[in-house]
């Protein structure tokens, strides 16, 4: 237990270090998500809901987890395509090991985020600093496993040339079906059950609602936060089969 | 006891045998090298032997034990240095190895040790403080080899470990390599016959999947009728000594 927990800490700072070290990774995780808050705020608000900073700065810290995806992947699925994997398996370590330093690595870039955002969304409108700002990171990390997993399972079943397109269903998936961008009002009532259904808005929600206010505790906390770690645990558990399924092969 | 021995070592895929009926012995202390062209089962062979991958059937025992049942003995045993470079490529050189050994369960103290160990064998002081993606070919290689040697294994495992390399590298591992003989057993894959010929205490010789020929060189020279590697390899493989 001790050894395996000594390998898992050691591989986590080995990831993170991969990660934090590849510029693409920081331009797309932080800087256009921040971008993308201070410009859409001085742009758009006033307009709808959901350029208010209060709505804004939670949206912002859900896409940006959209990437860790990306990057999560692109990471295992270097590291298979290299024999860095296949190398490792020649030591003691084991599957549930890589899998819990992935994920391990990626939190706390997650944390940086959800802060960071919150922290300057409060800046230009300090109406954001509450007591639901606070409950909101933490929450926000639950939505991050969702991400993550979703990282684990592409950088498992996905080559290096193929991620980049696959992630960015997940990607368009957090922009287009979270509700972020445009009133919900108005749209399709199938199209507002799929977003209901869908993770995609349930990881937006969870981190808005506890800064826009929780009138009905269980739609607007205990469900969305249900619905996100069912699908993180779902896709964690086919993650784990995908990665480990991989690695005999190789 | 010998390092590695195989016992009727047979890996299929679908519609295809890897390795057919493998019998085989390596001692301990011997450099052995697998030749054989693309598809021959070299490759999957050191995959078994390394308990990457499991045999369909047979066994095979590396200082006594069954890949089949003691993969966790074996670990602690072998490393392997496969042929795609196998680096942590965002870190440094010093990173890369303090990686590998605190992986592998040394302490801060055996850590120190080991960077001093590789450092002076591969000359790798000279790029310790360089990101391994910004190293050349040849260091990255070099790094790769080396860091299969952090565990200090007793059996090493080196899949074509000079593909792609300049002359002036290649040579250099290869004086690598022959400083590593007398420190442990040495199974190496290759398609350079000047290669095999420089460093092996022993050949064998693949061809889809069956070992056609294992023992020295001087042994393959006389089966073959041969006075270089290279014509004796292509009579073997093409099928003129087996069948003679």
């Amino acid at each position: 237990m001790a050894k395996s927990l000594r390998r898992i800490l050691i591989l986590t700072k080995r990831n993170l270090k991969e990660i934090v070290r590849d510029p693409l990774s920081l331009v797309f995780t932080i800087l256009l998500p921040l971008f993308m808050e201070i410009l859409f705020y001085f742009l758009f608000r006033g307009k709808t809901d959901q350029f208010d900073m209060k709505y804004l700065a939670p949206g912002i810290v859900a896409f940006a987890q959209s990437f860790i995806a990306l990057f999560t992947g692109i990471l295992i699925s270097v590291d298979r395509s290299t024999s860095f994997l296949t190398r490792l398996y020649v030591s003691e370590t084991r599957s549930f090991e890589f899998i819990f330093s992935y994920a391990l690595a990626v939190l706390p870039i997650s944390l940086v985020q959800a802060v960071l955002f919150f922290v300057v969304g409060g800046i230009i409108d300090t109406s954001i600093f509450c007591a639901g700002m606070l409950a909101a990171i933490p929450l926000s990390l639950v939505s991050a496993l969702f991400f993550i997993a979703f990282g684990i399972l592409l950088g498992s079943v996905c080559n290096e040339k193929a991620i980049g397109g696959v992630a960015s269903v997940v990607i368009s998936g957090q922009s287009l079906l979270s509700g972020m961008w445009f009133p919900k009002e108005g749209l399709n009532p199938v199209m507002v059950k799929v977003m209901d259904i869908l993770p995609f808005k349930n990881t937006a929600v969870l981190i808005q609602n506890p800064v826009t206010g929780i009138t009905n505790a269980w739609t607007d906390f205990f469900l969305p936060l249900l619905i996100v770690i069912a699908y993180a645990a779902l896709i964690f558990a086919v993650a784990i089969l995908a990665f480990s399924r991989k690695m005999k092969q190789n | 006891m010998p390092a590695i021995r195989t016992e009727n070592l047979i890996k299929e895929y679908k519609d295809t045998v890897a390795v057919r009926d493998l019998n085989l012995e390596i001692n301990e202390g011997e450099l052995f090298s697998l030749l054989g062209v693309n598809g021959a089962g070299k490759t999957t062979t050191i995959k078994m032997l390394a308990t990457l991958t499991q045999p369909t059937s047979g066994d095979a025992f590396i200082f006594g034990h069954s890949i089949r049942k003691d993969a966790v003995k074996i670990k602690k045993l072998i490393d392997i240095s496969m042929q795609e470079t196998a680096v942590a490529r965002k870190l440094n050189v010093e990173e890369n190895i303090e990686f590998y050994a605190g992986l592998s369960g040394q302490t801060k103290e055996e850590i120190e040790e080991t960077k001093k160990y590789i450092f002076k064998a591969f000359e790798l002081d000279k790029v310790a403080g360089k990101r391994a993606s910004k190293l050349s070919g040849g260091w990255q290689r070099k790094l790769s080899i080396a860091l299969a040697l952090v565990t200090k294994p007793k059996i090493l495992f080196l899949d074509e470990p000079t593909l792609g390399l300049d002359v002036i590298s290649r040579r250099e591992l290869w004086n690598i390599i022959r400083a590593l003989k007398s420190d442990m057993t040495i199974i190496l894959t290759t398609h350079y016959m000047e290669e095999a010929e420089a460093l092996s205490d022993r050949i064998g010789v693949m061809k889809d999947g069956d070992l056609l020929f294992a023992g020295t060189k001087e042994e393959l020279y006389a089966k073959t009728g041969t006075a270089n590697i290279e014509d004796a390899f292509i009579e073997m493989v093409s099928g003129g000594a087996n069948n003679g």
